[in-house]
């Protein structure tokens, strides 16, 4: 047998069980839902404010509970089966980080909602220990795999960019957490920028981008990204990151000018990256448009739509300085952008892995359900519509903070919505699987 | 010696070409070959077909395209 050399390509043999990535996908959307709750229960008043307690602990019950979570899930799937990484004992791993980002966050959006100092304190040590053991298996991982190509290279950014995610978010609970006890000179605010550019733009942008470097061609039958657009957009990311941060140690007027500069910068390149994936989508060779591929073409919209606020926002600064114009923002990039994208890919990650490994547990004696089988079209759809109605229920909400009742609900709706389409596979997957073990197929131990 | 069974993979969703191997190696006559092409190596099936005793080989296409032949061992 003769191999051509290695490119981009799905291996099987490095792939985690398949409780490693389940376990993360499964938790995810039930906080979602718990947000979603946190905003119609405490009603208009979350939506006053980017500061109020409701929108703190919203946001980081979405971005730790559902983002963070799913994206950990799918990145010990993605970079062993992509990369041909060896994970470091990833259902050990899998044992330890998830338990604790769960609790991690329900501390955090406790410490938020209750303004219990020791609470944040808690949630800082749980996430350094969980993250910390997270990011150390995953950098090993990464910076030992014999793979090479863009998206590599774009993960293992996106690694470093939850490090310093972490380590500010860590460092900013231990100042809510000690108030009177630690004194950095670097200004809350500033402090606050950082960690949400790193978080968003570092981590979770940074991470969509690589991925969807192999996904978007792969499964959406796209021409593949432009190499140029494959390097500037994360390099310059990544710099524009850099020189975002500069504002920790400098916070003159001039400096701020500067940074406003470095801003745009980077809301252009993410919607020029936005909008190239939008023109590979409609080149796709197939002209059917599945829920993963709708998606994430309202994901692009979303982070379209973000770039030109946050631009609108630079030129009319009466309506930028607004205490709605972040709430806007972070509406488009949280559900819009990243749910969406997230809910779009575990519709297609989850039949796919279901498919993969009954196929390698029932090999050529049984043959595993079509991917078709898992989750059921029109429950898909019917999710999906109820996410977009939600997104433009909660973007409603920002302008008429009245309507923040039916949004969270609209919102807990489909995340529940979502959460029962994933139990479905996990359960068609359970049913198959004893199928095979009934009838004697070739199940290899410590699979599932 | 019969013409090769043919599967343009290049313009299905995966896991779909292998779904598709996986249909024609189950009445694919001794001596018969089945040739894949494909965007990418299928390291899936390579793992398939190292279990069950087929031999294959890949040739990558100055196209790009990975053309992959399969003969029952």
């Amino acid at each position: 047998m003769a191999r051509s050399s290695i490119q981009p390509a799905l291996s099987f043999e490095q792939a985690p069980p398949i409780s490693v990535p389940y376990r993360f996908f499964l938790t995810a959307p039930l906080f979602g839902a718990v947000a979603g709750l946190v905003l119609a229960v405490l009603g208009p008043e979350t939506f006053q404010s980017r500061w109020s307690s409701g929108a703190l602990a919203m946001t980081h019950l979405i971005v730790v509970d559902f983002m963070l979570q799913t994206m950990c899930g799918s990145l010990l799937q993605f970079v062993a089966v992509v990369a041909g990484a060896n994970i470091w004992r990833p259902r050990l791993v899998a044992h330890i980080v998830h338990p604790l980002i769960t609790a991690g966050a329900i501390f955090l959006a406790s410490a938020f909602l209750l303004e219990q100092q020791v609470l944040f304190l808690v949630a800082a040590a749980v996430f350094i220990t969980a993250l910390g053991l997270f990011l150390a298996v995953m950098a090993i991982a990464l910076l030992r795999t014999p793979a090479r190509g863009m998206s590599i290279y774009v993960l293992r950014l996106a690694v470093l960019g939850l490090l310093v995610t972490v380590a500010l978010g860590a460092t900013l609970a231990l100042t809510l957490g000690l108030e009177e006890h630690l004194q950095t000179d670097w200004s809350l605010l500033a402090l606050i920028n950082v960690h949400v550019a790193w978080g968003l733009g570092g981590w979770a942008l940074m991470l969509v981008i690589g991925v969807s470097y192999l996904v978007v061609p792969m499964f959406q039958l796209t021409p593949s990204y432009p190499v140029w657009l494959t390097r500037l957009v994360p390099a310059g990311l990544f710099l524009v990151l850099c020189l975002w941060s500069l504002q920790l140690v400098a916070a003159s007027a001039a400096m701020r000018a500067w940074q406003s500069g470095v801003a745009l910068v980077g809301v252009l390149l993410a919607g020029l990256y936005a909008a190239t994936t939008l023109w590979l989508q409609s080149r796709r060779r197939r002209r059917q448009a599945d829920p993963t591929l709708v998606f994430w073409r309202g994901a692009m919209v979303s982070l379209i739509a973000f770039a030109l606020s946050w631009i609108v926002f630079e030129a009319l600064p009466q309506l930028g300085g607004s205490l709605s114009a972040p709430l806007w923002l972070g509406v488009l990039a949280i559900p819009g952008l990243f749910i969406s994208v997230i809910t779009g890919m575990l519709y297609k990650i989850m039949p796919f892995l279901n498919w993969l490994h009954l196929q390698q547990q029932g090999g050529m004696v049984m043959t595993a359900p079509n991917m078709k089988q898992m989750i059921p079209e029109s429950a898909m759809r019917g999710q999906m519509r109820l996410h977009f109605a939600a997104l433009g229920l909660l973007l409603a909400a920002v302008l008429w903070p009245v309507l923040a009742l039916p949004a969270g609900l609209a919102f807990t709706a489909s995340c529940l919505w979502l959460e029962w389409n994933l139990i479905g596979a996990a359960r068609v997957y359970a049913r198959f699987r004893d199928k095979i073990r009934a009838t004697g197929g070739a199940v290899e131990s410590g699979r599932s | 010696m019969p013409e090769p069974r043919v599967i343009d993979g290049r313009d299905m969703e995966p896991p779909e070409p292998l779904q598709r191997a996986l249909a024609e190696l189950a009445t694919l006559a001794c001596g018969e070959e089945l040739v894949m092409l494909l965007n990418c190596e299928p390291l899936p099936l390579y793992a398939i077909l190292d279990r069950s005793g087929y031999r294959y080989r890949t040739v990558r296409r100055a196209d790009g395209t990975n053309q992959v032949h399969i003969q029952s061992g």
